[in-house]
């Protein structure tokens, strides 16, 4: 069997990466092609018009193309989950000091963050700050942020930056700050432009991240794949591979990046600040088997959130999302 | 929501099309077939970090971009969800229209339309989209074949030159030798004047 399969280029697409890099898809009889894709968007349409089998996909953004929200409709599946957390927010180094927060401490940098949000908004010089698709949980961990510093959404103005471009958007102030996936908040930071300010799994723990979404009429075909998938999360969770993942995330054809950067965020070893000190945070990124299994219960996270994101009523999500996470699949392959 | 209070623009009126495509030669070649629709003003737009405010300013009626751009995601939200254009609300060609939609992939566009826009004003610029952007990739098919062409004739022209001088034969039996060789062992000419090139190289 040959499977066409996508992602986009980050480090949370190692699972899928490496299961067809290190072999374990040839050992199970599979040929893949597996290509980049430059945007989720493409990655989406491409699934759902039937030129992929399978892709490395936000989780909303699979549910939103799922429901038809979000570009051509398709049924899908979502057996496995790829990893745990990963994203950050980071924020322009002016930004960062006009924060002037308390402390490191996610309430301390929200308050902080909410009032400076507030104060630009009154003075109509919103602050602008970029996530990576209106359907992603980058979007909701922005708002959530907000939130619980006494903020809103509707008090910035959010825009879609292409991760790739995220420094440079940073450097140039077209963006005050943004909430993206590893490796590109170290990127910034090394870059000398940018302040992690909060990290995903400290603003909303374990919410949904990727999804391996396949077409719905994968699901009698799905097994051969998903034992790779389960002997690639085993090998990339374990921290005697991590030099070798973060060489082969960062070849030219995955990421093209420094490895070195990349296997900060596989380590949990984050500079925070430019010249600052390297912080130990075990669970900003978390790769291995027991991450795969999708949490059904998390459909109603990301309902919660696309209603209070003003997506969708959450009603409608609950009533047509059942079908969508196959943790079933996973358990019997 | 939408502010659905700006009337939907009618046949005869003018339309701003943007075009977004990290190939500059590809973006040429798409807007000037575009010219040819009534009405319309074609801007392209340069694929780079400052594309929102551009096309904020330019405020286009339609977007034409190519799949290959890393940009499609921010259109999906500023069209989609965002009310930094005026009139947001758009949809991925027309999800009516599963062919013209698998058309539109195949050739590796996606287009992003204000709400309100007319299916048949529509429709000619995704068609013309589609025709451009299939035509563009078939001169750059046809023109990676002659470059190959030209490489195979050239590596044929060295085998030749060092047959000659090693053993002293014409151009013309030199070649002959060099078919007669390909067909015994049903390989082309060219694998077996790289051979020899390789050889030689390797020898000399």
């Amino acid at each position: 069997m040959r499977l066409q399969l996508g992602y986009v280029p980050l480090t949370d697409a190692a699972v899928l990466i490496a299961a067809v890099e290190r072999g374990f898809t040839e050992e199970e009889g599979l040929g893949v092609d597996l290509a980049p894709a430059p945007s989720w968007a493409t990655l989406r349409d491409h699934l759902a018009l039937g030129l992929l089998d399978g892709a490395h996909m936000l989780a909303p953004l699979a549910l939103a193309c799922h429901l038809g929200l979000s570009g051509p409709q398709a049924r899908l599946i979502a057996p496995a989950a790829l990893a745990r957390n990963g994203n950050a927010v980071t924020l322009s180094l002016p930004l960062w000091r006009a924060l002037d927060a308390r402390s490191d401490a996610v309430a301390d940098v929200a308050r902080a963050f909410a009032r400076v949000a507030e104060d630009r908004a009154g003075a109509g010089r919103p602050l602008t700050l970029g996530t990576v698709h209106p359907y992603s949980s980058h979007t909701y961990q922005l708002r959530r942020l907000l939130a619980r510093g006494g903020s809103s959404l509707s008090a910035v103005r959010l825009v879609v930056v292409p991760p790739a471009r995220t420094v440079e958007a940073l450097e140039r102030g077209l963006i005050d700050g943004f909430c993206v996936g590893a490796p590109w908040s170290t990127v910034a930071v090394e870059a000398g432009v940018g302040r992690i300010a909060a990290l995903g799994a400290h603003i909303a723990p374990d919410c949904p991240e990727k999804v391996l979404a396949l077409t719905a009429d994968m699901a009698d075909r799905a097994a051969p794949l998903l034992r790779a998938l389960k002997r690639s999360a085993r090998w990339c969770g374990d921290p005697g591979n991590r030099e070798a993942l973060a060489a082969l995330l960062g070849h030219p054809r995955h990421l093209g990046l420094d490895p070195a950067l990349i296997l900060r965020g596989l380590a949990g070893t984050l500079r925070l600040a430019p010249g600052g000190p390297v912080i130990e945070a075990a669970d900003y990124l978390v790769l291995g088997e027991r991450e795969l299994t999708p949490d059904p219960a998390s459909l109603d996270w990301l309902a919660d959130e696309m209603a209070a994101a003003g997506q969708v009523a959450a009603d409608t999500v609950r009533a047509e999302a059942a079908g969508l996470y196959r943790p079933d699949l996973l358990a019997a392959a | 929501m939408p502010d659905r209070a700006t009337p939907a623009p009618s046949p005869g009126d003018s339309l701003t099309i943007a075009v977004v495509d990290p190939s500059r030669a590809r973006a040429a070649i798409l807007e000037e077939g575009l010219r040819a629709v009534e009405g319309a003003r074609v801007v392209v737009i340069p694929d780079t970090a400052d594309l929102l405010d551009r096309l904020s300013a330019v405020s286009p009626d339609v977007v034409v971009i190519h799949l290959e751009s890393p940009s499609r995601d921010l259109l999906e939200q500023m069209f989609g969800v965002s009310r930094l254009v005026e009139r947001p609300v758009a949809m991925f060609v027309d999800r009516s229209d599963t062919p013209m939609m698998q058309a539109a992939v195949d050739a590796g566009i996606s287009a992003y339309i204000v709400d309100g826009l007319r299916a048949e004003r529509i429709k000619p610029i995704i068609e013309i989209a589609i025709l451009r952007f299939n035509a563009f990739a078939r001169l750059q098919r046809e023109l990676s074949e002659a470059k190959g062409e030209l490489a195979d004739r050239k590596l044929i022209e060295r085998a030749k030159g060092i047959l000659m001088s090693a053993k002293g034969l014409t151009e013309d039996e030199a070649y002959k030798q060099l078919r007669r060789k390909a067909m015994n062992e049903k390989r082309k000419i060219v694998d077996i004047a790289r051979a020899i090139v390789t050889a030689a190289d390797l020898l000399g």
